[in-house]
């Protein structure tokens, strides 16, 4: 194989390199479009706690103590699978899956309930609002 | 249309820039006697690039990375395929590149929204056992392959989109526990441990112990995405006793594998190249052969070698166009699986099964590279959609489609329940 044909194999590879590289830039542009369209379908929700905000990322997200909860608040008041955050169609819906201190939406014990904007929640101490997000947090 | 329709055209031309680069080697490297084949080579893949690009917008997604990077690779592939002993169109590897992108659309359609598939979960079961009547019935004496004609195919791979979707669509009903005795018991995890295990059995019966690696990747990684979900209570003895299970299965395996099997774990290619170690000795010397920049498309010497285009794929694409181009390829695939780190799925469904098919195709590209490296036994196990198999190509392509809809997923009810919702609101007033 002569050196032209080098240059070409090597041509060849370095332009499958850079059309892989642009393939990830659109990626991460895509992700930007996907964010917008999750933010649209939930209504871009987070739960704020004094100086901690917990932005809604998933469809189903666990607030418990154990490490392995979506939202952990250690507190021993708080069960390890405390409550569960659900959304379908742009509402959030919160359960309690079996905690000891119950958990309370705008002071009212509930089973489970859907959640409105400016919404109080109380987990054993914590107290957590419901509230629409300002910033544009990126997952 | 895309979102960003910039990034979409940058993203076609870009694609097709990569395929014609491959079609000037060709051109100017390849082992051609006229002009004829590369023409229609170089129109086929042209074609089928523009016709994919002009067809995808119409699914209206929010995400087509994927759809990028598998019509690079699908096409690549039909360019290497095209090349294996001179160059003309490999009319049999087209259509099923065809095939594989009518599934990946069809995989899309069915699992991007998860509150509808969730409800089917049954038919995946019902699928699966249609699946083992049909190998046990129809393939034969204890093989994998039905005949048909010219036509050979290998329903085993059908299992893997069937059985990725049954670990992802259980996750949820793992908070349905029943209690039997003093036990808490959830009826999806001792459906799913039962499927394993007749899934491996069947593999034994059918001597394909080759897969076997693939669908016990997948398992692990959905039993991994199970101890995540909320509620399913990460448990350390859990692991550890799982961790424990798994070696010992290993050990067994290793210890009580049938005689062809211990003869590929303890085969030695240097002093048996006529016989076990004929393949692996000769995929090594064209790896060796090729060098970085290969011989050129069409003037390597494994297209002489049984199985050339499947099983030692990766050492006839290193032979031919270079061992830096056969490591592209591959980054190339594992760029795909790895989307969804960079846009991650926003459900345990979705998680699930992204992580199912990624467990399943890294898993199948190390049993084949590696075992044509002779580092692990040889499997004969394909690379996705690298090497050739219409079976294996529409099923990988069905999994590629699974994972578009975990980048692409909706999230809302569907019509017939939104209507008995309604209907239950006025009963209540």
């Amino acid at each position: 194989m002569n050196t032209l044909n080098l240059i070409l194999c090597a041509v060849a590879a370095a332009t499958l390199d850079i059309c892989a590289l642009v393939l990830i830039l659109t990626a991460y542009s895509e992700r930007r479009s996907c964010k917008k369209r999750w933010d649209k379908l939930t209504g871009t929700m987070e739960l704020a706690e004094q100086s901690m905000t917990y932005p809604l990322v998933c469809d189903e997200i666990l607030i418990g103590r154990h490490a392995s909860a979506d939202i952990r608040l250690p507190d021993i008041s708080v069960s390890r699978y405390h409550a569960m955050l659900t959304v379908s169609n742009g509402v959030w819906v919160i359960t309690d899956i079996g905690s000891k201190s119950g958990v309370f939406v705008n002071g009212n014990l509930i089973k489970q309930a859907v959640l409105r904007e400016n919404d109080t929640i109380n987990i054993g101490v914590r107290r957590l609002i419901f509230r629409r997000r300002s910033d544009s947090y990126v997952r | 249309m895309s979102a960003n329709p910039i990034s979409f055209a940058f993203s076609c031309i870009f694609v097709i820039f990569a395929h014609s680069a491959m079609l000037v080697n060709v051109f100017i490297n390849g082992s051609y006697e006229s002009l004829t084949p590369v023409i229609t080579l170089a129109a086929a893949v042209l074609f089928l690039d523009i016709a994919y690009f002009v067809i995808i917008p119409f699914f209206r997604q929010s995400s087509y990375t994927v759809d990028f990077l598998l019509l690079l690779i699908l096409n690549m592939s039909v360019i290497f395929q095209s090349c294996f002993g001179g160059v003309r169109l490999s009319v049999k590897h087209y259509i099923t590149v065809i095939a594989a992108l009518a599934a990946c659309r069809a995989g899309y359609l069915l699992c991007r929204n998860y509150k509808w598939i969730q409800r089917q979960r049954k038919y995946f079961y019902i699928g699966i056992g249609l699946l083992f009547i049909i190998i046990l019935t129809l393939t034969g004496s204890r093989r994998m392959w039905i005949s048909l004609g010219s036509i050979t195919i290998q329903p085993s791979e059908f299992i893997k989109p069937l059985f990725i979707l049954v670990c992802a669509t259980s996750v949820t009903a793992q908070q349905k526990k029943h209690k039997i005795l003093c036990f808490n018991v959830v009826y999806e995890n001792l459906a799913l441990w039962g499927l394993t295990a007749m899934i491996c059995l069947l593999q034994w019966w059918c001597r394909d112990l080759g897969s076997l690696p693939t669908f016990l990747g997948i398992y692990i990684s959905g039993f991994l995405f199970r101890i995540c979900y909320p509620k399913a209570k990460l448990s350390k003895k859990t692991f550890i006793l799982a961790g424990i299970v798994l070696l010992a299965a290993a050990l067994a395996a290793m210890k009580f594998a049938p005689a062809y099997v211990q003869e590929r774990l303890h085969v030695d290619i240097w002093s048996d190249t006529n016989g076990n170690g004929y393949q692996q000795s000769r995929a090594l010397i064209g790896i060796a052969n090729g060098g970085w920049f290969g011989k050129g498309p069409g003037n390597g010497y494994l297209c002489n070698i049984f199985a050339h285009d499947n099983d030692i794929v990766f050492a006839t694409v290193c032979e031919e166009w270079g061992l830096l181009y056969a490591l592209m390829m591959i980054c190339v695939i594992l760029i795909m699986l790895a989307i969804p780190l960079i846009n991650p799925p926003r459900s345990y469904y979705h998680g699930t099964i992204a992580a199912g098919v990624c467990a399943a195709f890294t898993v199948q590209m190390a049993l084949n590279i590696f075992g044509s490296c002779n580092m692990i036994p040889f499997t004969g196990v394909t690379i996705p959609f690298i090497s050739s198999g219409g079976s294996s190509m529409m099923a990988s392509g069905f999994m590629i489609g699974m994972l578009v809809a975990a980048q692409s997923p909706i999230f809302k009810e569907s019509a017939p329940k939104q209507k008995k919702v309604k209907s239950m609101r006025r009963l209540a007033q």
